[in-house]
């Protein structure tokens, strides 16, 4: 069986004022049925554009090269309208801002059928009926009443739910959740991402978890792909990659995470400096300025895409505990 | 219903009052008791407050309430036809084109500038003096005037608020909710029709209010330049008139002029009101 999604040497750029800025520079990527992969990486690495470039989400500014397949078809060079064809029932999103990704001025339950009725040509009942099951399903109380509702009147991780309940609606085979727990509170958080994990078990969907937080992949993903400036610098399953990390950058992401055992005062480890200029092609690893174990054959060239063994990669000369 | 308007600020509740009593002459006018508009009486030059002519009668003898009263039609129907349709058409161009973007967007851009560089006084006396120009001695019917009139003030209106429509529509389709709708699989007509038409109406009501107002003030100054409405069917027509007797009947022309000042402030206010309300609905979102 072909999978869901499979991403080759995807790159994505961005016309810009000061030159071709390079979001996405050559991502490969394959996910099954049901698996999920979590993408992660700090402001800037080019995660979202990753994960919006796939469903074709891209503005007109944008260049994309490499190809995308979707359940064994090249969807790389779709027209417009059939791209839009897959969105909803094939691929879904979930975004980042539940404050901004609701209309404010419609309510929920129209915003809720809306799909169903366009894209799966239910009609208006058996819409109605689907969304507040979709609601109760997303553990929404009283979900017959919330139908009425304005987003306004609700609270970031009720509409949180409410826009998986919209990206699940359509029963897609793959959905993209760029940050979704990004502007919830951590009470929140935790049941949102678990929601989504019992979700994809239920539709066998295949998620992509875009976050900067590894805390949040750890549990929820079966592999991660770490980006950094545009690449994926390690990609592992999820249990090798936090037993047996090899990427300094990862280590030092982890480390930048608080803990609670550390004393009260502790300053907390912060990755020095800043990511490289994305419209510079600079020869070596772009992370070396930032690196603690840098050498100079780091500054010179560019390390490759390694294969560690155990589906582990890593983007590294000098990876942490040796080849 | 009643209750909650009387907790409105004042000048919403005088000028939504205003308008009503102004929509209600426009609609009742021929049910109404009085004179007729059209028809000379004995009493000529009459000032205000006399038995049977509380606004006086003109120069001609033609009772200066009733012609208030008849005036409101015209000047209301010419005010609200050409908004409403210039306002449609300049909504769909502005959406449209602030929506799709590209060559369209540009075309779209230089010529409502281009209108908008015009002085929308000249560009309706063009037009009148073009299209319902005095022929062979005869002048142009008096229907004729006022089609000419409406569809150069619809010129007018359609960059106007084309462009208001643009502006918001350029805020509101970057929003995440019009992607997040977009990567469902929504067309882009329902997108408009549902989402971005709802986000938009509000800025173009409040610019169409004001937009009334300077339309019955355009149709006052045509006609005081002498190429609008005849024989005082309108306020700006019994203005026209009334000038020319300003030192020995003021009247004549205090009434019209109070009737388009209070009835542009009102749609003023209105539309100031409808603004403000729009903008505490966007401080809730």
């Amino acid at each position: 069986m072909s999978p869901v999604l499979k991403l080759t040497d995807l790159s994505v750029s961005f016309n810009t004022p000061r030159g071709m800025l390079k979001a996405v520079r050559g991502v490969t990527i394959e996910l099954n049925a049901g698996e999920s992969l979590g993408v992660v990486g700090e402001s800037g690495s080019g995660k979202t554009v990753l994960s919006r470039a796939t469903m074709g989400l891209l503005p007109r500014t944008a260049t994309r090269t490499g190809t995308v397949e979707y359940l064994g078809k090249d969807i790389s060079n779709y027209s417009a309208k059939e791209v839009r064809d897959l969105w909803g029932t094939g691929m879904a999103m979930i975004f980042q801002d539940p404050m901004t990704a609701l209309n404010p001025v419609r309510r929920i339950g129209d915003q809720l059928t809306e799909s169903l009725i366009v894209r799966l040509g239910m009609d208006k009942k058996a819409a109605r009926e689907k969304a507040v099951a979709l609601l109760k399903r997303v553990r929404i109380p009283d979900p017959d009443a919330m139908m009425r509702k304005f987003p306004y009147q609700l609270s970031g991780g009720m509409r949180q739910r409410i826009m998986i309940a919209i990206a699940v609606s359509c029963n897609p085979e793959m959905l993209f959740a760029d940050e979704p727990t990004t502007a919830l509170d951590v009470t929140v958080q935790a049941q949102v991402l678990e929601l989504l994990s019992e979700l994809r078990k239920e539709f066998n969907m295949a998620m992509i978890l875009v976050t900067h937080d590894l805390g949040v992949v750890a549990g929820h993903t079966d592999k991660i792909a770490v980006m950094y400036a545009g690449d994926v610098v390690e990609y592992a399953p999820t249990r090798q990659l936090f037993t047996n990390m090899k990427m300094p950058y990862t280590e030092a992401l982890l480390k930048s995470i608080p803990r609670l055992e550390t004393p009260t005062g502790t300053r907390l480890p912060v990755i020095e400096g800043r990511l490289p200029d994305p419209t510079k092609d600079e020869p070596g690893c772009p992370f070396a300025n930032r690196c603690p174990y840098v050498t100079d054959k780091c500054r010179a060239e560019k390390p490759p895409l390694t294969d560690g063994g155990n589906n582990h990669f890593y983007r590294c000369w000098f990876p942490i505990g040796g080849n | 219903m009643l209750k909650r308007f009387w907790k409105k600020p004042l000048g919403y509740k005088l000028s939504a009052v205003w308008i009503a009593f102004i929509l209600f002459l426009a609609v009742f006018r021929d049910l109404l008791p009085g004179p007729a508009w059209d028809e000379s009486t004995e009493a000529l030059g009459v000032g205000p407050f006399s038995p049977g002519h509380f606004f006086g009668t003109t120069q001609d003898g033609f009772d200066v309430l009733a012609g208030v009263i008849n005036g409101a039609r015209l000047s209301v129907l010419v005010a609200v036809t050409s908004v409403l349709i210039g306002g449609g058409i300049g909504t769909f161009i502005g959406v449209t084109a602030a929506y799709f973007k590209g060559k369209y967007d540009r075309v779209v851009n230089v010529v409502f500038n281009m209108l908008l560089s015009i002085p929308n006084l000249v560009l309706s006396l063009a037009l009148i003096s073009v299209l319902a120009a005095t022929k062979d001695g005869v002048p142009a019917s008096d229907g004729r005037k006022v089609g000419v009139m409406v569809l150069s003030l619809i010129i007018v209106i359609i960059p106007i608020l084309g462009r208001i429509a643009r502006s918001a529509t350029l805020q509101w389709s970057t929003r995440e909710f019009i992607i997040a709708s977009k990567s469902m699989g929504t067309k882009d007509l329902t997108i408009i029709k549902k989402h971005i038409l709802p986000n938009v109406a509000p800025a173009i009501l409040a610019i169409g209010f004001f937009a009334i107002g300077v339309v019955i003030i355009v149709e006052g100054s045509l006609s005081i330049l002498g190429i609008g409405i005849a024989g005082g069917a309108s306020w700006g027509s019994m203005l026209a008139i009334g000038r020319s007797y300003l030192e020995f009947s003021p009247w004549e022309t205090y009434f019209p002029v109070a009737m388009i000042a209070f009835t542009v402030l009102s749609t003023n206010y209105f539309g100031d009101y409808v603004r403000a309300q729009l903008d505490k609905r966007e401080s809730k979102i």
